[in-house]
């Protein structure tokens, strides 16, 4: 699984973020009280416009000091009241609908979702949750957005704020009542969504027990080995004890279990099409071909930079290094994962993978394992499991965790490409060692409340955006940053000057006059006029982009669907950041309400 | 009625703009008024005059061009306000979807009352507007008197001491507009201060304590009800059983004779006639009508603003 960014403990996030970066609480601090200072000079120039300098000044003093002192009003009935009258607003609008189309929707899926796949479990997966976490953003976005639009339209708000509701209180609770709608649909979705994949994916086989071979060794009859029939398009491999039990091997990410009945066999169904592998992931640094060290290995060209390339045959290896492993442990075995990424120069011999090496070492010492040969097969997940009885080069035996790990818990494992020519492409999350996995429905839970996560932020976008603004406006408001959202990062480096192609205005100009963007403009005058407008327009897009959440780092759909479990550092994380754009949006919703002529 | 204010306008004016700040209508004109605590006050005026404005200054949901709104002594724009005052637009603006009984719920939440004193509040208002039976239908399937009831217990849930009625008796049937006027004097009975704006004369002129005229956003006429409609330099008598002698000569001898003087006053106009009369003659002639209520106006509203009469009685 690609795991860009690595997942910080909860509290390291919190306060003091990557190193050299900045912890999530001071970045909220100081995006607040950047949102803060611009809405007051822009409502101070506003008012300053409307009524003139004293009088706008006066006027935003109030709002300021006066809202605070209304913020403590806050009263959890009244917040309470609004929230169910945005429920039964939302049930007035039909979104039950929604289930519907949901629902129609996994009809769909029925037929064209593929079990012939090399694992169906990922496909199916990614596509229920993707298709979920749409239908909620576009749920959480249509109820938002027109809300409180039509509440001005048809001037119920009029008896409304003629009470003693605060501003915050309508914001709040209409976010509270449509992140309750949001919920009960998104709970009706995950357990369809949940019964959905079990019921497609879940098969049996039949065991032809006549075409059973015997094995027998040195005379003696060990068990029986063969393969099931086909059913969805595969066929198991399956070896059974003496006693006619045993298992139908992993194929298309699932076993079954097989246990003897009468003359024949009863096979159970999949196990394990779901997972929630836990991984402990380790460090990852290179040694080039020259045997020196390095950060990261080589580039075999125009790629994406997550992972860099090891070549074959030569000293280059990648290395992990773990930490916190106990060299006192009883553990029998340590259990690894390894995804390779294969990068062929040559087509080597046809159907046949390339070789790699494993090797564990002791950082300290210097002591290793001898080299243990893998076949690597393109973006596979090999679990392996590693004895902790090894031998050193010399053929000296050595304990994996009394020798190998140091006192304080680090352990390397060295990776190298065996054959010249060819590549290994590793990232830091490509090689992790596996602990007891987690239960899958937890998992699908916490996948589902990643969900909810971007469902509530999209809704307290869209009622903080349509206090302001018309319905379809707010809708379009809303979608836009949706959109921006997910493409956060690039977003950024254009604001920051580090995609190709410069500013807007630049990319605008080139598109016209038939530049690509590794064109260089030259100098002159209308270069610098195009550049210093860019750099105002980069400017805004800069603060524009502190404020986007990052849908795309919110979305755990990729977890469920590769079998891993989110961890919940990051569950925390995402809730953490709700409640941190709930708040400010809340805040500022708060503000936009209040400072709202209400009856224009 | 205590010399207590509960409501104060001070040069309140607004001027409606458009999206880009140019203006497009000057509604209200630096209005002076004063509410006393337990009056029943009447805002009149032709269509578009600007008594809506007006309410809707009075209660914050428009902020003013210029001068300020006070109710209770906090400024309009103070939610706080809102514990006591109660208001009914002047159409429907409620949740067509909910019931009766919704509606009422809702806003008793609104005010923070607790649920036991909310079910009673609810069920005795919805007697009291007489909805009983059509307590738990949506309020989409009500008629417009009953939607105006079920309004006008909305605005009554928090038992306010100022009630702002724009136009209640709008859209009520004769026993309706009979109901809501004895509503209306029963309210006052209880202290509480009622402004209420329309254009319906007879009913104004029925329960109002004391009148504002409104015309083009200005205010033309200001006093109690009675003064105003008092002819000063009239008198009228009424008799029964006079000779032919003595009505010859009524005017200087009655005293002298034995007839049976039933009342000797002043006649007094109808509201209409007033009321046609200062739009007539505001029309004709643009600008502030009469020195006593210029006077008011420009000085010290709550102390002048009592001895406004006509200075042209209609006859
Ligand atoms: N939202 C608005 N935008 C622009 N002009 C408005 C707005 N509301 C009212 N006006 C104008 O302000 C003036 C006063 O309107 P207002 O609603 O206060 O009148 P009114 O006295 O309540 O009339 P009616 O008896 O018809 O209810 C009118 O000329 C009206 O056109
Ligand atoms: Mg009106």
């Amino acid at each position: 699984m690609v795991l860009e960014r690595q997942i910080l403990p909860y509290l390291q996030w919190l306060l003091y973020g990557e190193p050299g970066g900045m912890g999530a609480l001071l970045r909220f601090v100081l995006v607040l009280l950047g949102v803060g200072l611009a809405a007051l000079v822009i409502g101070f120039l506003v008012a300053a416009l409307r009524y003139g300098f004293a009088r706008g000044g006066d006027m935003t003093y109030r709002t300021v000091s006066g809202g605070f002192v209304e913020l403590l009003h806050t009263r959890w009935r009244r917040v309470w009241a609004l929230a169910m009258l945005a429920v039964k607003e939302a049930r007035r609008r039909r979104v039950l609908i929604a289930l519907g189309v949901y629902l129609v929707i996994l009809l769909f899926a029925q037929w064209f979702l593929s079990t012939d796949y090399p694992e169906p479990a990922r496909l199916y997966l990614s596509f229920v949750l993707t298709a979920t976490t749409y239908l909620m953003l576009g749920i959480g976005l249509l109820l938002s957005a027109f809300s409180l639009p039509s509440d001005f339209k048809t001037k119920t708000i009029y008896t409304v704020v003629t009470k003693p509701v605060r501003a915050g209180e309508i914001v709040m609770g209409r976010i509270l009542g449509f992140t309750i709608v949001g919920t009960v649909l998104l709970a009706v979705m995950a357990l369809a969504s949940y019964v959905f994949v079990i019921r497609s994916l879940d098969h049996t086989h039949e065991i032809d027990a006549a075409a059973l071979k015997t094995i027998n060794i040195g005379g003696e009859m060990r068990g029986y080995d063969g393969s099931t029939d086909k059913e969805m398009g595969h066929r198991h491999l399956i070896e059974l004890d003496a006693d006619r039990r045993g298992l139908a091997e992993q194929d298309r990410g699932h076993v079954h279990e097989i246990l003897p009945d009468g003359e024949g066999y009863d096979v159970s169904g999949a196990l394990g099409l779901m997972k929630a592998r836990v991984p402990k992931y380790g460090k990852l640094a290179f040694i080039d071909r020259n045997g020196a060290k390095k950060d990261s290995g080589i580039s075999v060209g125009y790629e994406w930079k997550y992972r860099s390339f090891i070549d074959g045959n030569t000293q280059a290896a990648a290395i992990w290094t773990f930490d916190g492993l106990d060299p006192n442990t009883e553990d029998e075995s340590l259990e690894l994962a390894l995804i390779v990424r294969v990068f062929r120069t040559h087509k080597g011999v046809i159907g046949q993978p390339i070789t790699g090496s494993i090797k564990f070492r002791n950082p300290e010492t210097g002591q290793s394992s001898a080299e243990s040969s893998f076949l690597a097969l393109d973006q596979q997940i090999d679990e392996m499991s590693f004895a902790r009885a090894m031998f050193d080069p010399d053929d000296n035996p050595v304990d994996l965790f009394e020798d190998l790990v140091t006192d304080d818990g680090r352990l390397e494992v060295i990776v190298q490409c065996l054959e010249g020519g060819q590549y290994f492409g590793f990232a830091q999350a490509d090689c992790y060692i596996r602990q007891p996995e987690g239960d899958p429905r937890a998992n699908f839970f916490k996948v589902n409340l990643s969900i909810w996560v971007q469902m509530v932020i999209v809704i307290a976008i869209g009622v903080t955006v349509s206090t302001l603004v018309s319905g379809p406006v707010a809708m379009l408001f809303t979608a836009s940053f949706i959109l921006l959202g997910f493409f956060r990062q690039f977003f950024l480096n254009v604001a920051t000057g580090q995609e190709y192609g410069g500013g807007p205005l630049e990319s605008l100009v080139r598109l016209v006059t038939q530049k690509n963007v590794m064109v260089d403009l030259g100098e002159g005058v209308g270069v610098t006029i195009v550049k210093s407008i860019d750099a105002v327009f980069q400017g805004f897009m800069w603060c524009v982009g502190q404020l986007l959440p990052d849908f795309r780092s919110l979305s755990a759909v990729a977890f469920a669907a590769d079998g891993y479990n989110v961890p919940w550092d990051r569950v925390w994380q995402d809730l953490t950041l709700c409640g941190a754009y709930v708040v400010g949006l809340s805040i500022l919703g708060f503000f936009l309400l209040r400072t709202r002529e209400v009856a224009r | 009625m205590s010399d207590e204010v509960v409501l104060q306008t001070r040069a309140l004016s607004k001027v409606y703009r458009d999206f880009w700040g140019r203006q497009k209508v000057r509604a209200l004109k630096a209005l002076d008024l004063n509410v006393h605590r337990g009056e029943v006050f009447g805002l009149l005026g032709p269509n578009g005059s600007g008594k809506t404005t007006t309410m809707k200054l009075v209660l914050g949901l428009l902020f003013p061009t210029e001068g300020e709104a006070v109710v209770f002594g906090r400024p309009a724009s103070d939610v706080a306000k809102n514990e006591r005052i109660g208001y009914l637009p002047e159409e429907s603006y409620l949740y067509r979807f909910l019931t009766a009984e919704e509606t009422l719920d809702f806003y008793g939440r609104l005010f923070d009352m607790p649920a036991d004193v909310r079910a009673q509040r609810v069920d005795a208002l919805i007697k009291q507007v007489g909805l009983d039976k059509a307590r738990k239908r949506p309020l989409q399937e009500y008629s417009k008197g009953m939607t105006r009831r079920i309004g006008l217990a909305q605005a009554l849930i928090n038992d306010p001491e100022l009630i702002l009625l724009d136009e209640p008796t709008s859209g009520l049937d004769p026993i309706g507009t009979r109901e809501m006027k004895d509503m209306i004097l029963e309210l006052k009975k209880q202290g509480k201060t009622v402004v209420m704006c329309s254009h319906l004369l007879a009913d104004v002129q029925d329960v109002c304590d004391r009148i504002a005229i409104l015309h083009q956003g200005e205010l033309k006429e200001l006093g109690r009800v009675d003064e105003l409609l008092t002819i000063a330099d009239v008198t009228q008598i009424r008799g029964r059983n006079l000779s032919t002698d003595c009505q010859n000569e009524i005017r200087d001898v009655i005293a002298r004779h034995h007839g049976e003087l039933l009342s000797m006053n002043n006649p007094t106009t109808t509201l209409e006639d007033l009321f046609l009369d200062i739009v007539r003659d505001s029309e004709a002639r643009p600008g502030r009508r009469t020195a006593s209520v210029a006077a008011a106006a420009g000085g010290d509203a709550a102390t002048s603003d009592e001895s406004g009469t006509p200075d042209q009685p209609a006859s």
